[in-house]
């Protein structure tokens, strides 16, 4: 018996002893701050974080941790690791992150989420950077326009990384047997798609389901092409405008006459990829990598069609220049800047070697053999992307915090639904849409 | 003096001693906490101090983001009650209530009836019983993503098998999920086949506890088995009916990803119930406040539904 509880006495003691030295060092870990010097953003001994999106095929991101693994930083400067973030609640990582200061020195994202970190001063301004670039020559290096983009009031939110287009495609098979043309303009867009309809294909192809946002990037681009858009000069929200209704009922001019699929409005984004495989879309605006997405018999068959010409004799399209920004989060700023000199001299092997990402934002990479191969992106290069306009259209072309309103928003989602089904009228529908994104702004 | 009297006794059972038990009866002496209490307290205290850092703390923030405009990183200014009045004077939280009642009640009925009705036919036996049991489980089983893409997969497009087998039946082309109407339905229909294998065995194992002499008994008295189901089956499972519809209603009313994989709220938030509206509100329009507010309302529903339902277990009990 005595030795029974003398037993039971030492496990007691034992066991409290154990739990409560747990219990102290998980609280002391929880309270300890993170990273070494400047924070979370440094990692161990001024190692620059840098996360990245999968933008590709899975070669992508191999590709792009060997790129930065191979980065050997000036004496006094840190080195760089790699970490993938999932598209996957992007969103709620990067802000957690971000909030408890573990997040990167270093990251791509979302399209509007250096304006959305740069209004919560979490951005470190590019404009040293940029400076820096001006003498090596890579600032003159990017496409015309592109870097103004990314400029808000305080400066540089982020530098421009790869070109996420909005351009209209067509299948040049059924096209051929519908004995349709490729249309320039707005009339000779309903004709080819009343052309299309005569096979029992669709001449206006999208999809605005769970996770699909091209079917809204669509209508926005209908509006950027007559000289619309969301936004004003002063950056307000000004939906309702004669060229955004304009556009909109040229929109349900097509769901009214069948040139719609009418189940589009839940289309997921591998609905949309499997009716054109299926050979049911012949035509329909969708990101620049459609036809290598598609693949297959179908892929080879896909045109990019020349950007058409707006009853208001405007040519414009959407698109979303995807950037890359430095956090003020970071164990060295310099550290950061030369990480990223580094990667843009390096990163062209990410779209010579076809690794699956968006189009180019230097022009010595949309001059190689490699990209020049591919004729559809060779077009959307010479003919879409200088006619191309930003979320901040009409108004602007630099974006800016109001445009998180629009970007994947319920808003949008229900707007696009709510056309698409034709259920609603263009005024209606844009009254609707401008009332959401003033409250959301509110 | 006799400390074993009537009237003792019965003091001592009204503070909670045994009336055969010892010891002082007196209130106001202080009650020397054992050292096995203390062991006990000193066993649980980890526990209890991880459970109110995990689960308490995070209630606690979530609830001063609640009364303040803050967004996902900054916790923004006080404004008092305005995210609750905004939140509730707004119509996409109505909108929403409207669908998560539908949801709930048709997961929750819906799900109970099927797995009710399969666990009465399991009693029987069949041969390969326990293969029929395990693939009836399989909804239950399979991750939801799967299930969510599988369902989109069978109805989404016109070339989707349902769609073509309306077709065929001369229903035209029935959108399954771009219709309002037929997208509610169809959701709830989903939710229902994720959600009987659960109801199934729920149902099962209650069943298996009532006594079959009692059955025979009812049987001698001449009961019909529609008198002897609704006489003595539902009665004696009533206890295990409302715990298995207190349980559903949580589930239903927190699923996020059966609606939001499926129809992701649409067409034109036809789909969106409360709980992907707080999602949608806090991680898409980044308006923190408005959103916990929403999840706070929910919670709070919530708990009087369950306090609802557990009398109604207590009732049964005492009954």
């Amino acid at each position: 018996m005595a030795s029974q509880s003398n037993g039971a006495a030492f496990t007691r003691r034992g066991f409290i002893g154990v739990a409560g030295g747990v219990a102290a060092a998980g609280l002391l870990a929880a309270c300890a701050p993170s990273g070494g010097g400047g924070g979370g953003g440094g990692g161990g001994d001024g190692e620059i974080k840098f996360w990245n999106m999968p933008w590709g095929s899975p070669a992508f991101n191999e590709l792009d941790e060997q790129i930065t693994l191979d980065y050997e930083p000036e004496e006094g400067l840190g080195d760089a690791s790699y970490q993938v973030i999932q598209w996957a609640n992007f969103t709620q990582t990067f802000a957690s992150a971000i909030a408890s200061n573990t997040g990167p020195a270093v990251s791509s994202g979302g399209g509007t989420q250096a304006f959305q970190f740069e209004a919560q001063d979490k951005i470190a301004y590019a404009d040293d950077l940029l400076e820096s670039w001006k003498g090596t020559g890579l600032y003159d290096d990017f496409l015309p326009g592109l870097i103004d983009t990314l400029k808000v009031e305080g400066g540089y939110a982020a530098v421009p990384y790869n070109l996420d287009m909005r351009v209209i495609w067509y299948n040049e098979e059924l096209m051929e047997q519908a004995g349709a043309t490729p249309p320039t303009d707005w009339p000779s867009y309903l004709e080819a798609c009343e052309a299309l309809k005569a096979i029992n294909v669709y001449g206006y192809g999208t999809g605005a389901g769970a996770g699909a946002f091209t079917g809204t990037h669509a209508l926005v681009s209908w509006m950027i092409n007559n000289g619309g858009g969301l936004f004003n000069e002063n950056q307000e929200p000004d939906c309702v405008t004669p060229a955004n209704i304009e556009a909109m009922e040229f929109v349900l001019e097509m769901v009214a006459k069948g040139y719609v699929d009418p189940a589009s409005a839940t289309y997921t984004s591998a609905n949309v990829e499997s009716q054109w495989e299926a050979r049911t879309f012949g035509m329909g605006y969708n990101g620049g990598g459609l036809a290598n997405n598609i693949g297959g018999e179908v892929g080879p068959v896909l045109r990019v069609n020349s950007p058409l010409v707006a009853p208001s004799g405007d040519k414009g399209a959407l698109f979303f220049p995807n950037s890359i920004m430095m956090y003020t989060n970071t164990p060295n700023q310099a550290s950061s800047e030369a990480f990223l000199t580094y990667y843009y001299e390096n990163m062209a092997p990410l779209w010579t070697e076809g690794t699956g990402i968006g189009l180019p934002p230097l022009k010595s990479i949309t001059e190689t053999p490699e990209f020049q191969a591919d004729a559809n992106n060779v077009k959307i290069i010479e003919e879409w992307q200088p006619i191309a306009r930003t979320w901040a259209a009409p108004g602007g072309d630099a974006l800016f915090f109001g445009v998180t309103t629009v970007d994947g928003t319920p808003a949008m989602d229900t707007f696009t639904q709510s056309i698409l089904g034709g259920s609603t009228d263009a005024t209606a529908a844009l009254t609707r849409l401008q009332t959401a994104i003033e409250d959301a702004l509110a | 003096m006799s400390t074993n009297t009537v009237a003792s006794r019965m003091e001592r059972a009204r503070n909670g001693v045994g009336v055969s038990g010892g010891g002082s009866i007196n209130p106001r002496k202080k009650k020397r906490i054992s050292p096995r209490t203390w062991t006990l307290v000193a066993f649980a205290a980890p526990s209890l101090f991880l459970l109110v850092l995990l689960n308490l703390y995070p209630v606690i923030y979530a609830g001063i983001q609640s009364v303040r405009d803050g967004d996902l990183i900054n916790p923004g200014n006080f404004v008092g009650l305005q995210n609750y009045t905004d939140v509730l004077t707004s119509r996409s939280f109505w909108n929403a209530t409207r669908f998560t009642l539908i949801f709930t009640i048709v997961g929750v009925f819906g799900s109970w009836m099927v797995g009710l009705g399969l666990a009465l036919l399991l009693r029987t036996k069949v041969p390969g019983g326990g293969f029929f049991k395990v693939l009836l489980l399989l909804p239950w089983v399979v991750p939801v993503v799967v299930s969510a893409t599988s369902w989109n997969w069978l109805v989404a497009t016109p070339q989707s098998p349902l769609p073509m087998l309306a077709q065929s039946l001369g229903m035209g082309n029935v959108l399954f999920l771009a219709d309002p109407v037929l997208a509610q339905v169809t959701v709830c229909i989903f939710k229902v086949w994720v959600s009987f294998p659960f109801m199934m065995m729920m149902m099962s194992s209650a069943l298996a506890s009532v006594d079959i002499n009692v059955y025979e008994a009812a049987k001698m008295d001449g009961a019909t088995n529609w008198q002897a189901f609704t006489g003595i089956t539902m009665p004696l499972i009533s206890r295990s009916t409302y715990i298995s519809w207190i349980l559903m209603t949580i589930f239903c009313v927190n699923d996020f990803p059966t609606i939001f994989l499926l129809t992701g709220g649409g067409p034109v938030d036809a789909t969106t119930s409360l709980v992907v509206l707080a999602y949608r509100t806090v991680f898409q329009n980044f308006q923190t406040g408005p959103g916990v507010a929403i999840a706070f309302i929910m919670t709070l529903v919530l708990v009087i539904v369950s306090v609802v339902l557990y009398r109604q277990i207590r009732k049964v009990n005492v009954e």
